[in-house]
């Protein structure tokens, strides 16, 4: 069944960059699928169009029966985003915050804005919060400082941060690209482990082959704001992917 | 190189054509008809020297201000009030300048046409009128006391404060910001929750700088009935009790001697702390 449905989107920044020049994709309740493609390629524009934080510039984006690029009223965008988890590259983590707040920071999409100016959260958030960061291997951190971790710690943070979403997708944008090789792995590990419990489905942007033939199910191909693979991850043998990382290098 | 100099030396020396250096000489010509204008005016038609009289009435009339010490205990409790308005004044101020900070940074201001002039609207006028000026009106307003006082120092510190703080809004790191925008936060609790924690040590630092100035500012405030030590003074300067007058400048510059050595710690110690120990941070 279809979870997730982009048809034909098309995204061009002010600048006049065309980040995507239309874009297809559907993926399922159950899959991890990769974005393959090297910088510039639009991986990060097109998993920022599913929550619409860039706004694409046309096209059409439906998930769990919702017409998400047809929703008007902020609110409703907010209640949309709130089950959609997100992952980032540069962990984004608010530094002077601990990291239990960082990953309450996952719930505040349903907290009364009161509750977040005491920081009075609720009980069962605040034990969920604690849970995760056990399930990320950070229980004995939570009350340090976030720029007191190392990289691959603040992107365990990350990730708590997005499963306290409870997401219904978890939509991942470069997640080892700022960590080192083996620090990396274990952070990918770990991350597809937690969704794989939760059957969570993961859209990961990557540039790295590898790491998408380790951890995805299909692979996509992004190159230059169009896509130019598709296809199982056991499927695609070593021909197609030189091939697409020739075109892509050549770009 | 070569060519450059040949030009150099084919256009004579363009620093010093005849048409450059009129124009400057006729510069410095109207700027020394301008300065003895001015100083003119001031020190001959303004000033009477003749009513001064010699270098030693000018210094024994101002040795009449050595302070009077038998009346500092008079002075101590208006002292107190004068430090009381100044804090109140810089609360009040501080309370209100952050939803104007909101509204005057352009980064998070709800909408830019009309909530940003709004913001920096208000920050202008807090900050073109004097409190002497803003005084007068509560004190017109209110009658005297220290609460005309109190608003006063308010109105006149907002600006300073949602200014500055408007200015660290606009420097925050973006990328915690959009992690809260994608778990759907609403744009009040991510400023409370994203934005507030990266300015808070800005923020305290400049309350701390502007409580220092409202005591400055306290001080002279009861000169038009507004509370504090000012009033002390002004009626000590019209009894011409010119020591006990001294006094209350000798009591003023103790307080805000104290006040800046305090707040200048305090302020130290925050911004060194700013960042913390970054242990495999990026």
């Amino acid at each position: 069944m279809t979870f997730l449905e982009i048809h034909d989107i098309k995204k061009t920044y002010p600048t006049g960059e065309e980040a995507l020049k239309g874009v297809d994709l559907a993926m399922s309740e159950q899959e991890v699928v990769a974005l393959l493609g090297l910088s510039g390629s639009g991986k990060s524009t097109l998993l920022r169009c599913i929550n619409r934080l860039v706004e694409p510039s046309a096209g059409k984006i439906m998930f769990d029966g919702v017409e998400i690029t047809a929703i008007q009223d902020r609110r409703q965008l907010r209640n949309m985003r709130q089950r959609m988890g997100m992952i980032f590259q540069e962990f984004n983590l608010v530094n002077r915050l601990t990291v239990l707040e960082n990953v309450l920071a996952g719930c505040l999409g349903y907290t009364p804005t009161w509750r977040c100016f005491l920081r009075a959260f609720r009980r069962d958030d605040i034990e969920r919060a604690i849970q995760t960061c056990d399930r990320v291997g950070l229980v004995d951190h939570i009350r340090k400082r976030a720029d007191q971790l190392s990289g691959g710690q603040r992107q365990r943070v990350g990730i708590a941060r997005a499963l306290m979403q409870r997401p219904k997708i978890l939509l991942v944008d470069e997640p080892t690209s700022s960590l080192d090789p083996k620090i990396g792995r274990e952070v990918m590990d770990l991350m597809s482990r937690l969704a794989a419990e939760e059957h969570i489905p993961m859209l990961v942007s990557v540039h790295d082959l590898g790491l998408a033939q380790a951890y995805t199910s299909r692979i996509i191909g992004l190159q230059g704001g169009v896509k130019v693979l598709d296809s199982k991850t056991s499927d695609v043998d070593a021909d197609i992917l030189e091939n697409v990382y020739h075109i892509a290098s050549a770009a | 190189m070569a060519e450059i100099a040949q030009n150099y030396s084919s256009h004579g020396n363009p620093l010093r054509e005849r048409r450059v250096l009129t124009k400057r000489y006729c510069r410095y010509a109207l700027a020394a008809t301008l300065l003895s204008a001015m100083a003119y005016h001031i020190f001959v038609v303004e000033t009477d020297w003749a009513r001064m009289g010699g270098i030693g009435d000018i210094l024994s009339t101002t040795a009449e201000f050595l302070p009077n010490l038998a009346f500092f205990p008079v002075i101590v409790a208006p002292l107190f009030e004068t430090l009381l308005i100044a804090f109140w004044g810089t609360a009040l101020a501080s309370v209100i300048a952050m939803p104007v900070a909101y509204l005057a940074a352009r980064n998070v201001t709800p909408y830019f046409p009309i909530t940003y002039p709004l913001g920096r609207t208000i920050i202008v006028l807090s900050r073109s009128v004097h409190e002497l000026i803003f005084a007068l009106i509560f004190v017109s307003a209110l009658g005297l006391g220290p609460l005309p006082g109190i608003i006063a120092l308010g109105c006149r510190s907002i600006g300073f404060l949602a200014k500055t703080t408007s200015e660290a809004i606009e420097n925050v790191d973006r990328r915690p910001i959009e992690a809260m925008e994608a778990t759907g936060t609403n744009p009040v609790s991510v400023f409370l929750f994203g934005i507030f924690p990266q300015i808070y040590p800005i923020v305290v630092g400049n309350v701390i700088f502007q409580l220092d100035i409202n005591l400055r500012r306290a001080s002279i405030l009861g000169m038009v009935g507004a509370g504090g030590i000012g009033y002390v003074f002004s009626e000590q300067m019209q009894a011409y009790n010119w020591n006990n007058a001294g006094t209350v400048v000798l009591g003023i510059a103790i307080m805000v001697i104290v006040g800046e050595f305090i707040s200048n710690r305090v302020r130290t110690r925050l911004i060194s702390g700013v960042g913390g120990d970054r242990i495999g941070a990026e």
